[in-house]
């Protein structure tokens, strides 16, 4: 199985366990696009959004001694939009309605971004 | 109030953006470079900002570097807002990526009308653009183009001072 069909197992999965997901995407920690459901012209934008937020929020981790980045949860009045860090090299990005049950998507989602680490390793 | 001055620091990619503020910064630089997945010619890069401060003259200089690929450029807009100048570096040995530092100028000078200088990284080596060649390939006035080895604070800060002094109308000393 090439690694790209590996990526797509791997949101498949994540997206049938959590049906009320809208939207996921893997890019590496510099934002390129390497697995996603979203259609090709927002990829790219959402892949280098996703990038910059992590890359960001381990920089405050860093900064306040908070440990290494696990994720960071952006909330806006219609929903969720939460980037996992996935290794070293891997982001993973999900999107949820508000109302979502965001404990249950951590989750899953926490357990896909360790895979994905094993994937991209 | 006291002043204080905000700058950005843009240009393609491995201009040499963060190495000036690292050159240029007091305080540890918060820095966002990522493993680059792509041969850009170096190992890193940003995918955030990084942010530099330092006083010159008595007065705080913070200094925001933007990302250089171009799929981050909404950060360019994020970065810029505020600021009071801007530095837009461009590698002398890398001529091919003078069209998009134009761009990068063009697309936040038309969205912020502020200073700006251009900075023209890797005065240290051979075979390089002068800051007269790249006067001419901009168009601009020789003032307000300025060679320099980014990775020398004393370089760095003369740079520094050239668009302080365009943004101030003022001399300054360069004391740090
Ligand atoms: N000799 C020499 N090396 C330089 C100079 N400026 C930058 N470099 C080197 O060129 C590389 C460019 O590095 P960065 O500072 O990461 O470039 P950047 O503009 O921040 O790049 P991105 O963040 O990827 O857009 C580094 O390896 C620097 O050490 C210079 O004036 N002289
Ligand atoms: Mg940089």
């Amino acid at each position: 199985m090439s690694r790209q069909e590996e990526l797509q197992g791997i949101l498949r999965e994540l997206r049938q366990a959590v049906p009320e997901i809208t939207g996921v995407m893997v890019a590496s920690t510099d934002g390129l696009s390497l697995a996603t459901d979203l259609p090709e012209a927002e990829a790219a934008r959402a892949a280098a959004m996703a990038a910059t937020a992590l890359g960001l929020g381990k920089r405050i981790a860093q900064t306040s001694a908070l440990g290494g980045l696990e994720e960071v949860v952006v909330r806006g009045q219609a929903g969720y939009l939460v980037v996992y860090a996935a290794g070293d090299k891997g982001v993973l990005a999900v999107t949820a309605p508000m109302g979502a049950n965001l404990g249950l998507i951590h989750l899953e989602a926490r357990s896909a971004a360790a895979h994905i680490a094993q994937t991209l390793a | 109030m006291s002043r204080s001055y905000k700058l950005v620091v843009s240009g393609p990619v491995g201009a040499g953006k963060t190495t000036f503020i690292q050159s240029l910064s007091e305080i540890p630089v918060v820095e966002t470079d990522e493993l680059a997945t792509e041969d850009i010619g170096k190992e890193k890069t940003t995918v955030a900002l990084d942010y530099g401060l330092l006083t010159l003259d008595g007065v705080p200089i913070h200094l925001f570097g933007t990302p250089g690929q171009e799929r981050f450029d909404f950060m360019w807009d994020v970065l810029v807002e505020g600021a009071l100048g801007l530095v837009l570096l461009v590698a002398g040995d890398q001529p091919r990526d003078f069209p998009k530092a134009r761009h990068i100028l063009e697309y936040l000078t038309s969205r912020h009308p502020v200073p700006f200088v251009v900075g023209v990284t890797r005065q240290d080596l051979p075979r390089v653009w002068t800051p007269e060649d790249v006067a001419d390939y901009f168009g601009l006035p020789q003032e307000q183009v300025v060679g320099m080895n980014a990775t020398s604070p004393t370089s760095a800060t003369l740079a520094l001072i050239r668009i302080l002094e365009l943004v101030t109308g003022e001399r300054w000393q360069g004391v740090w």
